[in-house]
């Protein structure tokens, strides 16, 4: 009589699952085809034939194990994606946003610097300031999540990816639909957006996140290893 | 004998059917799936374990490994309130299309 339990772990050594997983997984299925095995015997038929046909409810063991794989770790990728990226991503953009919106309600003032040929520039300093702790919090969240050196990064600076999502969104718009205004002075004021609240922005949030990648990569690499 | 591709769609709504009288596990679900409908459909070892992992992820079924009478470890699966939910739309939208189809080969036969 044959060992079911061995066969069925011979079969999916390459299943790729946690060890925990993957037992259960053989011992699960080494239970069905010896159940079905002894049925057929049950039935009267000579015990190589019943074997034969037990093993014929595999006819591809390398796509069972392609399957199983699939099955199990499909619906894993969204929970994964959701607690690495958008998660620390969203709570990074949250917590600059009500920053600026109390810093604007208690009255502080953006410095204005003029440059030449760009108009104005404002620049909320404190909120300024701030945004590395944001920036380092969102990659280090992502990083406890196992999050990739990429999901880190962008979560690190998501607030400053959904703005340069507005600009982009807003520049054709009002080109097209605002005629009042004279393109050069649109042109100076969309450079003053994109340097005021995107690239500087998206600098002291990068010199946040950076640093938590650079201080952790070995750490990334060991949780990815775990979760796959 | 139904086809491979009506088989896979039906294939989740047999199983939430069958498990809706009970726990069971793998071996006894197809057996009963099989018996219930005069064997027009089969589930082999490797069509119905990646659709049941799947529809566990899913949190429709629950698996739990139980001791039988005999003192064999089985794994169990039972319907979770999710899965009961969707039973019922699925049930209603697969008799809207067998109904559908049924009006459809009767005209046609006329």
């Amino acid at each position: 009589m044959r060992d079911w339990q061995e066969f069925v772990q011979s079969k999916l050594a390459g299943l790729r699952l946690a060890p925990g997983e993957k037992a259960e997984v053989i011992e699960e299925l080494a239970a069905h085809l010896q159940e079905a095995y002894e049925k057929l015997c049950g039935r009267g038929m000579a015990e190589e034939l019943a074997m034969q046909k037990a093993m014929l409810q595999v006819p591809d063991w390398n796509a069972l194990q392609g399957h199983i794989h699939a099955a199990k770790k499909r619906e894993d990728e969204m929970p994964n994606r959701v607690r690495q990226l958008w998660f620390p991503g969203f709570l990074t953009l949250t917590l600059s946003t009500t920053l600026l919106m109390i810093l604007q309600k208690q009255g502080w003032q953006p410095r204005i610097i003029p440059s030449n040929g760009l108009g104005l520039m404002l620049f909320y300093v404190p909120w300024l300031a701030v945004l590395p702790l944001f920036g380092a919090l969102g990659a280090y969240l992502s990083l406890r999540a196992g999050g990739s050196t990429r999901a880190m990064l962008f979560s690190g600076v998501f607030p400053v990816l959904t703005l340069v999502a507005c600009f982009f969104v807003i520049v054709p718009f009002s080109l097209v639909i605002d005629r009042s205004v004279a393109l050069h002075f649109k042109i100076e004021g969309f450079l003053n957006v994109l340097i005021g609240w995107v690239l500087v922005p998206g600098a002291a949030l990068l010199a946040g996140a950076l640093p938590v990648q650079i201080l952790h990569p070995r750490k990334v690499d060991s949780y990815r290893v775990s979760g796959s | 004998m139904i086809g491979p591709g009506i088989k896979r769609g039906t294939a989740e709504l047999a199983v939430l059917s069958v498990l809706e009288g009970g726990a069971l596990h793998g071996y006894e679900m197809a057996r009963r799936i099989e018996q219930q409908t005069k064997g027009a459909l089969r589930f082999t070892l490797a069509a119905l374990y990646p659709m049941l992992y799947r529809m566990e992820q899913r949190g429709w079924i629950r698996g739990a490994w139980e001791t039988s009478s005999n003192g064999r470890r089985r794994r169990c699966y039972r319907l979770t309130p999710a899965g009961r939910k969707k039973l019922s739309p699925l049930r209603k939208e697969w008799s809207e299309l067998f109904e559908a189809l049924r009006r459809l080969t009767k005209v046609t036969h006329a």
